[in-house]
């Protein structure tokens, strides 16, 4: 018999579940099983941290606050490791979810997640098609200042194609959401950095992305439009901690 | 922004159908503008904004009222377009020049790139992308003022309908294939310098006003030069790009004005002649003259040499009867082409440069820009060599402030 079962973080202060940006991440993205070392979602996780400790500056009933929670889709993971290795490196985790591969859709849904992260290409797909919103997690190899989101900007100027993809209600909710976030900071200085990528397209489309996202109430701080050319240079620099697009989009093209 | 509506929406059946509307509104993005060349091919141009654009007064707001108010200023404005800049002539006489390879080479993808590179908010970009906009539909209203110069007697009457006041220059015949200004890559830090990103965009000539960014570029191999607006505008030309470089620490290395500066004029005459046939070793321009000797060369190719569209020019300070030798000889060693070698022997290159009217002056002496600006030469410094140290006049103050 399956069992999905939940275990809040008692050390952490639990987000208001209505209210809350909800983040999964599974235990493989976060620790390297083998080293036990917290891999890419360990230099995003101190970033998301900052982000709710600045909101939270600005307003200690602040609401709006990132809520994470790790999902064990690993039946060999012992459960108490993991819940001590989170509180050994200290990391802002809400709720753990010990669940299957097979539950991991119905995971996210019951726990409202909004967007799901992960390092598995295979994985996140999955999901995305679902209907749950995924990105994958950029490897980060130097110290950022600011959580940086990417956003694929193809998609947002992009008439309905048929089929629609599945996750694409859920993407224009999160950012939504998002743009309210990045709304609390100002020009400079955030700890949330919002970055768009048009790699067809011209400059006039790109254009159409960003006032197309500012009517969701998304407000971009940087914009760079390819125009057909090769994404792999401007990825490698600009390094983002996630990357949206439709469907998944592979950071390392 | 009517006009631009009347020339990108195809005409759909049920007007108030905003999603056909969207959609036709795409496929005109997709056809109706030239596709942008593949950068490993093309001659890439990065320009900042206030490089392609007037933004002086916006300026003026960031530096007395500080960011948030400037990005806020630019945002009630952003349907407002902004005013031409010092690298615009330039820039559309890049994209005259793209018009002509196009009709030679209908399939090449070496031609000019232009990227738009700043350091700006994506939410300023909105207002630049909008001004790019007008300027690109602009090619079906040629500009009045020149073209009323030129035909002063018969256009004395310049009535227009409201929508269109220019439309009645559209009768006149016109001899050369006209340009848009289409700029469709652009980087908008929002915040960085945005010099890291000129190699990954392959570019090849960097334009922007903030000298600190321009000595970061070519100290990372890139040619780059700070521009600097004409005290007056010179007419320039619309069919032909113009392009003049300085000799020393410009195309060539400074080790000759090391020379002069250390040893004087007299060690300086005795060693060129001494060495006159040993090239000089490059300095930070030479990649971009020989990236448009490379596509004189495609003219040249077509039979084109006497209607070529792009035309270079040397002014040096050199003399010819003494040190210009070593230069001429130095170009023919790198297989180097100059249309124009000028040797003006140490007199100013204003007056001079003012007949030849060029898009763009290249000089590391800021004695020597100035001189050009105020005769009307669009002119760009390049931050290289012995002769930052030794300005006559002010020396180069990178202002306080990095955005």
């Amino acid at each position: 018999m399956e069992m999905v079962s939940t275990v809040q973080n008692t050390d952490v202060k639990q987000k208001d579940a209505d209210r809350a940006l909800v983040v999964a991440v599974t235990t493989r993205a976060v620790f390297d099983a083998a080293a036990g070392d917290v891999y890419g979602m360990g230099v995003a996780f101190p970033l998301l941290q900052k982000v709710n400790e600045r909101l939270l500056e600005k307003n200690p009933a602040e609401s709006l606050l990132f809520d994470v929670v790790l999902i064990a889709t690993d039946s060999q993971q012992q459960s108490s490791r993991i819940i001590s290795s989170t509180s050994h490196y200290g990391l802002e985790v809400g709720r753990f979810c010990f669940s299957s591969r097979e539950d991991l859709v119905e995971t996210l849904v019951v726990n409202n997640v909004q967007l799901f992260l992960s390092t598995d290409r295979d994985e996140a797909l999955q999901v995305s098609q679902k209907g749950v919103l995924s990105a994958l997690l950029g490897r980060q190899e130097a110290p950022s200042e600011s959580l940086r989101v990417m956003l694929c900007g193809d998609a947002i100027v992009r008439p309905d194609c048929d089929p629609v993809p599945a996750s694409r209600g859920a993407a224009q909710s999160f950012s939504a959401r998002l743009g309210e976030m990045r709304g609390r900071f100002g020009v400079s200085g955030s700890p949330l950095s919002i970055v768009l990528v048009t790699s067809s397209g011209g400059s006039k489309s790109c254009g159409v992305a960003l006032q197309t996202l500012r009517s969701r109430g998304l407000s971009v701080d940087e914009a760079y439009c390819l125009a057909g050319a090769p994404r792999g240079p401007i990825l490698s620099l600009l390094r983002p901690h996630f990357l949206l697009g439709d469907g998944v989009i592979d950071l390392e093209d | 922004m009517s006009e631009i509506k009347a020339k990108d929406f195809a005409p759909t059946g049920d007007a108030g159908e905003e999603k056909d509307a969207a959609k036709a509104h795409f496929d005109n993005l997709k056809t109706n503008k030239p596709r942008p060349p593949k950068p490993q091919y093309a001659v890439t141009i990065a320009v900042s904004s206030r490089t392609l654009f007037n933004m002086v007064t916006e300026r003026k707001i960031y530096e007395d009222q500080g960011l948030e108010e400037y990005v806020a200023y630019q945002r009630d404005h952003e349907n407002e377009p902004l005013m031409p800049g010092p690298a615009f002539p330039f820039v559309k006489a890049l994209m005259t020049v793209n018009a002509r390879l196009r009709q030679l080479y209908p399939d090449s993808e070496e031609l000019f790139d232009i990227v738009l590179m700043t350091n700006n908010h994506a939410q300023v970009g909105v207002r630049l992308i909008n001004s790019i906009n007008h300027y690109g539909t602009l090619h079906l209203q040629p500009d009045i003022s020149r073209l009323a110069r030129r035909t002063a007697a018969a256009a004395h009457t310049f009535k227009g309908s409201p929508l269109y006041p220019n439309l009645h220059t559209m009768s006149l015949q016109l001899p050369f294939p006209l340009s848009d200004l289409t700029i469709e890559r652009f980087c908008m830090t929002g915040g960085e310098s945005p010099t890291g990103y000129l190699e990954a965009y392959m570019t090849n000539l960097y334009l922007s006003k903030d000298s600190e960014k321009v000595s970061e570029a070519i100290e990372e191999g890139i040619a780059a030069a700070t521009m600097f607006m004409a005290v007056k505008e010179n007419e320039l030309s619309d069919t032909q790009l113009r392009v003049a470089f300085d000799g020393d620490a410009v195309l060539f290395s400074d080790e000759s004005e090391i020379i002069v500066k250390e040893g004087g004029l007299d060690t300086f005459f005795a060693h060129e002649k001494k060495f006159e046939n040993t090239p000089l070793a490059q300095g930070p321009l030479k990649c971009f003259l020989e990236a448009l000797g490379k596509l004189q060369r495609k003219f040249y190719a077509k039979n084109e040499r006497l209607n070529c569209p792009i035309r270079t020019f040397l002014v040096t300070a050199r003399s010819a009867a003494s040190s210009g030798a070593r230069v001429l000889k130095t170009l023919r060693s790198w297989g180097l082409e100059i249309d124009e070698a000028l040797f003006l022997a140490g007199a100013p290159k204003g007056p001079l440069l003012q007949k030849i009217k060029p898009h763009i002056f290249f000089d590391d002496q800021m004695f020597h820009i100035e001189g050009a600006r105020e005769l009307g030469t669009i002119s760009a410094h390049v931050p290289y060599g012995i002769g930052q140290k030794y300005n006559k006049g002010k020396l180069i103050e990178s202002p306080a402030k990095k955005k």
